[in-house]
């Protein structure tokens, strides 16, 4: 290691740039990935085997299923008769239930469009590689910002009437600033484990949670005319 | 415990290839009972069953070689209709089913259609394609439409019979009703031939209601017209008595008058208390108004209003210039012009007077209306649709003014809003509709009716025949009804007829009524003389009848006029009236004829010839018949009575010429009782 | 018997006709055991190796896998029901009621068919947010998370394109609701809700259109990237692993350079480096 024309040593500690490593490459060989010492196992049969398993409990579940409950069907297509209210599949019912509150190329065009372009581009800005809490670094500074964009989320929020998004939107705001609270030294596990969440934690979790509210309330909360009945009342 | 199930758990899923094996096996079980399931359908459980049932009948053999196993269908391409029914209902043309006790086996009542042909959903709604017992028969989230209950069953028949048909009352009656009661002056309904259904009701004008009646009659009548007379077209609005106030004081003040309808008489009535009840009779007014009698019961027709309690309501002015000449008030009503005599109207006008209540108008006591309330009533009017049956002057008929009911039979049970408890259907929302209309919601306008139950049905019924089927069926698989002609008679005649209101009960080229006898033919049927005796003092061809045709005391050249019109122009095209003498048949031809009327043919089962003896009484009597009717008529008539009068009950019975000769002969010498007749008077 | 049975499948193992099919041999060796994933034109997507760690349920919960089971359900179930079904108006109705009556299991097939739609898009979204979690989208797995972002809207489109094919009532409106929203771009919105329905509403045009993407052309689409989804699994070192990315060290003196990723290292012979050479007696 002490011909400096062998080899190139360096740490690079960006992670932003490139994850933690340390790099020994000699200059007569090329780098070669070495399996960590970990166990590993051969794909056949034990992997293969595994799979098919769990893809034939996943079957027999389904098929189940498909002996006990029949697939909706009603009645022929009629464009005279517009059922109410008219329901999209299940899986676009959040985007349906924000058509409610906001215009069309808002509600049905430009939310999901950031979406999916935020969900290809979370890869490339390197987001959750630092697994670092959120508020572990510059926390006055970040604090601030985030005390801003938060109140003015709720603001939209309640300026179109979207109390559905509001909720969890509060929920997670009020867990924030629960993890603001919170450092690797608090008492409760929980809060540890708060404190060490990144920001991209917090903005995915938001979206689940913000996913699976409008996607609920609009499949069973909704009624005649997009008007909120409980499920039991139908 | 546990350590043996952990012993278990190792030796089935103790490593992965075991896992696979057993899962594998499990999946397989799983898979395997999709097909089990469809081995135990329910028809083939309901055929296991009937061919368990008939192995014990005698005629098993036959039944045996007529059942087909596996899913039946019949196929309709022309309606989009696959029907599966017959895979559990095997036995629907089995003629020897007819008491199995246990459905689906019995066979079906005989029917004019053929089952194979027409399926089964197309009569009795329901899922035909279904093959299991709920689906096919019960409402589900794919099929709106159950099984049709048995009594709205004639609406099916209406979907492609757009006619009345002797083999359904109940549809027939449902649709006359709908037309009778006004429904269609509300709803429009538009039918499969593009015209409108049109209403029967002929509700007054009210344009002109202060010459007729008071205002507190107007007040007790909007309040509840039922009260008035039990056979009140007019629903009950369940007005308040505040609106109720306001709006007869608005049809009040909104009236204007008709000159010539309010005369004071110059004759007094008769002294003869018994002269009004006779004229009353005389007259016939009981073909069409009905009255109450001491018991309750309404004696009477229907055509015109119910005279009860009308000395309550129209004014004696005015009665009395109705009387002379009804066309005055009203130019369009079905009454006739009688040609009463000033002394007649007197006795007649008197006798109606007294024909009064004195609860009816006991309690209401109006002040004079303020404009404000006028003003109220005139927009109570408007908004409780008034304008759509009565002419009101100064109010537009609304367009649209209730829900169209063209489809209503098809009406998506999604989008109804029912009563708690009721059952959730298109026919009990529709007869509860008619039933209680106001209960669906506070706000609604519909009045309240006061139809029987039987009504009801056959309204519900008629409803249900309007609907999606019915109105896109190709024009190849429906029987159109009759068109309703606008005839009407020129000239002279012309005028004379509908100044008599011939047409309010009697039918001529297809317009009129359907009360008396259709008169398309009578040039061809019946005898001048006859005629010109019959105008000037009708008697009746059938005893049996309470309602009979009227004499309208007309002069010697209004009958003449109108004797010669009918003679002339109401001939049958096949019969030369002519051809056949009237009368010098040899008494040989007679007396065959009346063997063979009263041996080979029996005529006089229905028909009374000899007053005496004969007890027939559904036919019209024959003992004048020589000299009423035309031989070329009877002739043509014992030959083949369908061929002049469509629908006739007179059987047809293939009579020979020389038969249809000898009878003729026979039936035209009975001309003697006319004397008798005369005599009597 | 156990034993019989065993030697009957190794007689199977090494007749001709069974060698002329599998390329890579017979034997349980680790050579062998890699070679039967590396010959086979399927397996050969996958990984020789994985890590043992890897196989815990809450590594991964195995939600790729059952992604994959319910798109095999899928297909399995849904060429059976293309048997029965014609893609006009108004026979596609009758033909999914004729599925439910006369069709010998045709309800349970369309049962099936359509649950494991729904199962699928819960579970393609519900292995997204694990990866997430996980964050093993992180480089160089970055272009595997955006084929998994395709596979996501393929997905979803699979189920929208099928949902119309029932002809129903709950079928037409939710397309019609669904396709209305695309007329809400800007612009070009009428354009692409006349592209997508072949009019201007939900018709028989829309009904044969939405057959053609549900049942030709995005399950071939599907079936690439999920293709290509899995070889890049391999490529990219395999399943992703927290706190264990491989480290890149000089190759060892007088040992061949091997290739890059661990997955597709291969040195037959030397079972005890790599792991367990036997899984099936490590369970025992």
């Amino acid at each position: 290691m002490a011909d400096s024309k062998d080899f190139i040593a360096g740490v690079d500690s960006n992670a932003k740039k490139a994850p933690r490593r340390i790099v020994f490459i000699t200059r007569r060989t090329s780098a070669q990935v070495k399996a960590e010492t970990e166990d590993q196992i051969q794909t056949f049969p034990e992997v293969l085997f595994r799979a098919t398993v769990v893809i034939e409990v996943l079957a027999v579940l389904l098929v189940w299923i498909a002996l006990i409950f029949n697939a909706p069907l009603e009645g022929l297509a009629d464009p005279s008769h517009t059922p109410n209210p008219a329901k999209a599949p299940w899986y676009f019912l959040g985007l349906q239930e924000m058509l409610h509150y906001f215009p069309p190329v808002v509600a049905g065009v430009l939310v999901p469009g950031l979406v999916v372009m935020a969900l290809i581009v979370i890869p490339y800005f390197k987001v959750n590689i630092e697994a670092e809490g959120l508020f572990s670094k510059d926390r006055e500074g970040r604090l601030r910002i985030f005390y801003i964009v938060a109140v003015l989320l709720s603001i939209f929020l309640v300026w179109f009437h979207v109390i559905v998004a509001l909720v969890p939107t509060l929920i997670i705001v009020a867990l924030m600033i629960l993890a603001a609270q919170s450092s690797a030294q608090s008492p409760s596990g929980f809060r540890r484990y708060l404190a060490a969440r990144p920001l991209s934690y917090w903005v995915m979790t938001w979206f689940l949670f913000e996913l699976v509210v409008l996607t609920a309330v609009g499949t069973f909360f909704r009624g005649p005319g997009w008007s909120w009945i409980w499920p039991w009342q139908s | 415990m546990n350590a043996k199930l952990s012993t278990l758990w190792q030796s089935l899923f103790g490593n992965s290839v075991r896992a696979f094996g057993v899962v594998s096996v499990v999946f397989l079980c799983s898979l395997a009972i999709a097909p089990a399931k469809n081995h135990f359908s329910e028809w083939r459980h309901y055929q296991h069953g009937y061919l368990k049932m008939i192995r014990n009948r005698s005629e098993a053999n036959t039944l045996q070689r007529h059942f087909q196993g596996g899913i039946q269908q019949i196929w309709l391409p022309d309606l989009g209709v696959v029907d599966r029914c017959t895979s559990c209902h095997v036995g629907l043309n089995e003629a020897s089913l007819t008491d199995v006790a246990t459905q689906p086996f019995r066979k079906h009542p005989v029917i004019p259609h053929k089952l194979d042909e027409f399926g089964c959903v197309i009569c009795h709604r329901g899922q035909g394609a279904a093959t299991t017992v709920a689906e096919a028969h019960n409402s589900t989230l794919a099929w709106e439409q159950p099984i049709l209950p048995a009594r709205y069953i004639e609406s099916s028949c209406g979907e492609c019979h757009r006619g009345a048909l002797p083999g359904t009352p109940v549809l027939n009656e449902g649709r006359r009703l709908l037309a009778r009661y006004g429904c269609v002056n509300c709803h429009t309904v538009k039918l499969a031939d593009g015209t409108t259904m049109k209403a029967t009701d002929d509700p007054p004008s009210l344009s002109h209601i202060a010459d007729k009646t008071t205002r507190e009659w107007i007040y007790a009548w909007l309040k509840d017209p039922q009260a008035y007379a039990a056979t009140a077209t007019m629903p009950n609005f369940k007005l308040s008595d505040d609106d109720a106030r306001d709006m007869s004081a608005f049809l009040i003040a909104n009236s204007t008058p008709v000159a010539g309808d309010s005369i004071a008489l110059p004759a007094k009535p008769s002294s003869d208390p018994a002269a009004g009840t006779s004229l009353y009779g005389e007259s016939f007014c009981a073909s069409c108004h009905a009255v109450q009698n001491a018991a309750g019961n309404l004696v009477g027709g229907n055509v015109g209003p119910e005279l009860t309690r009308v000395g309550n309501k129209v004014k004696p002015e005015w009665l009395s210039a109705w009387l002379r000449n009804p066309r005055t008030y009203d130019p369009g009503t079905a009454m006739p012009h009688y040609r009463f005599n000033d002394a007649q109207v007197a006795t007649l006008s008197a006798f109606l007077q007294a024909k009064t209540d004195s609860d009816l108008l006991a309690n209401v006591h109006l002040e004079a209306a303020t404009p404000e309330q006028i003003a109220h009533g005139k927009r109570l009017v408007s908004d409780y649709g008034c304008a759509s049956c009565h002419e009101i002057a100064g109010i537009k008929k609304p367009e649209n003014f209730a829900p169209e009911l063209s489809r209503i039979g098809s009406k998506p049970i999604t989008q109804l809003l029912f009563l708690p408890g009721m059952p959730h259907t298109l026919p009990d929302y529709i007869s509860g509709k008619i039933k209680q209309p106001r209960a669906f919601s506070p706000g609604l306008k519909m009045p309240q009716y006061t139809f029987t139950p039987g009504q009801v049905d056959a309204l519900t019924t008629a409803l249900l025949s309007l609907n999606d089927r019915s109105t896109t069926l190709p024009p190849s698989l429906t029987v159109p009804a009759v068109p309703e002609s606008n005839y009407q008679p020129a000239g002279k005649a012309g005028k004379l007829m509908s100044d008599l209101a011939c047409f309010s009960c009697h039918r001529i080229n297809g317009h009129g009524g359907d009360m008396a006898p259709d008169l398309t033919w009578e040039g061809s049927s019946v005898q001048r003389a006859w005629l010109v005796s019959f105008l000037k003092n009708p008697g009746t061809l059938r005893p049996a009848l309470i309602r009979r045709m009227p004499r309208f005391n007309l002069t010697d050249e209004e009958t003449s006029e109108l004797t010669d019109y009918m003679i002339t122009v109401y001939q049958n095209p096949v019969i030369d009236r002519d051809s056949i003498p009237l009368s010098g048949y040899s008494a040989g031809e007679i007396e065959l004829g009346r063997q063979l009327f009263y041996g080979k043919y029996s005529c006089q089962g229905c028909h009374i010839l000899d007053s005496k003896n004969d007890k027939g009484y559904v036919g019209p009597t024959l003992t004048q018949v020589g000299s009423r009717l035309t031989a070329a008529w009877m002739y043509q008539w014992l030959k083949n009575p369908q061929s002049l009068r469509p629908g006739t009950i007179e059987p047809n019975r293939a009579m020979s010429d020389e038969d249809a000769q000898a009878i003729t002969a026979f039936l035209m010498s009975q001309k003697g009782s006319t004397k008798k007749e005369v005599a009597k008077k | 018997m156990a034993k019989t049975v065993d030697q009957f499948f190794d007689e199977v193992r090494e007749t001709r006709v069974w060698r002329s099919i599998f390329r890579s041999g017979t034997g349980s060796s680790t050579l062998h055991r890699a070679l039967t994933i590396q010959q086979n034109v399927f397996l050969h997507l996958l990984s020789t190796k994985v890590r043992t760690r890897m196989l815990t349920f809450s590594a991964t919960w195995y939600l790729g896998t059952l992604t994959l089971g319910t798109f095999l359900i899928l297909v399995a179930t849904g060429i059976p029901l293309m048997f029965y079904y014609h893609p006009s108006v108004p026979q596609a109705y009758a033909d999914t009621k004729d599925l439910q009556f006369v069709v010998s299991s045709g309800l349970f097939l369309r049962n099936l068919h359509r649950w494991s739609a729904h199962a699928m898009v819960f579970l393609v979204f519900a292995h997204m947010f694990k990866v997430f979690y996980r964050g093993a989208y992180r480089t160089p797995r970055e272009f595997n998370w955006v084929i998994g972002v395709v596979l996501l809207l393929v997905t979803l489109l699979l189920s929208y394109t099928g949902y119309l094919l029932p002809w129903d009532q709950l079928a037409f409106w939710a397309i019609t609701v669904g396709s209305n929203i695309a007329s809400a771009v800007p612009l070009i919105g009428n354009k692409i809700h006349f592209l997508l329905l072949g009019g201007n509403a939900v018709n028989a045009n829309a009904l044969l259109r939405f057959y053609v993407l549900h049942c030709m052309i995005l399950p071939l689409t599907a079936l690439l990237f999920v293709g290509v989804h899995f070889w890049r699994i391999r490529k990219d070192g395999g399943l992703y692993a927290h706190s264990s990315e491989p480290s890149i060290v000089p190759a060892q003196a007088g040992e061949k350079p091997t290739s890059r990723n661990s997955g597709e290292t291969l040195r037959p012979g030397s079972g005890q480096a790599w792991g367990t050479p036997n899984p099936s007696k490590e369970a025992q």
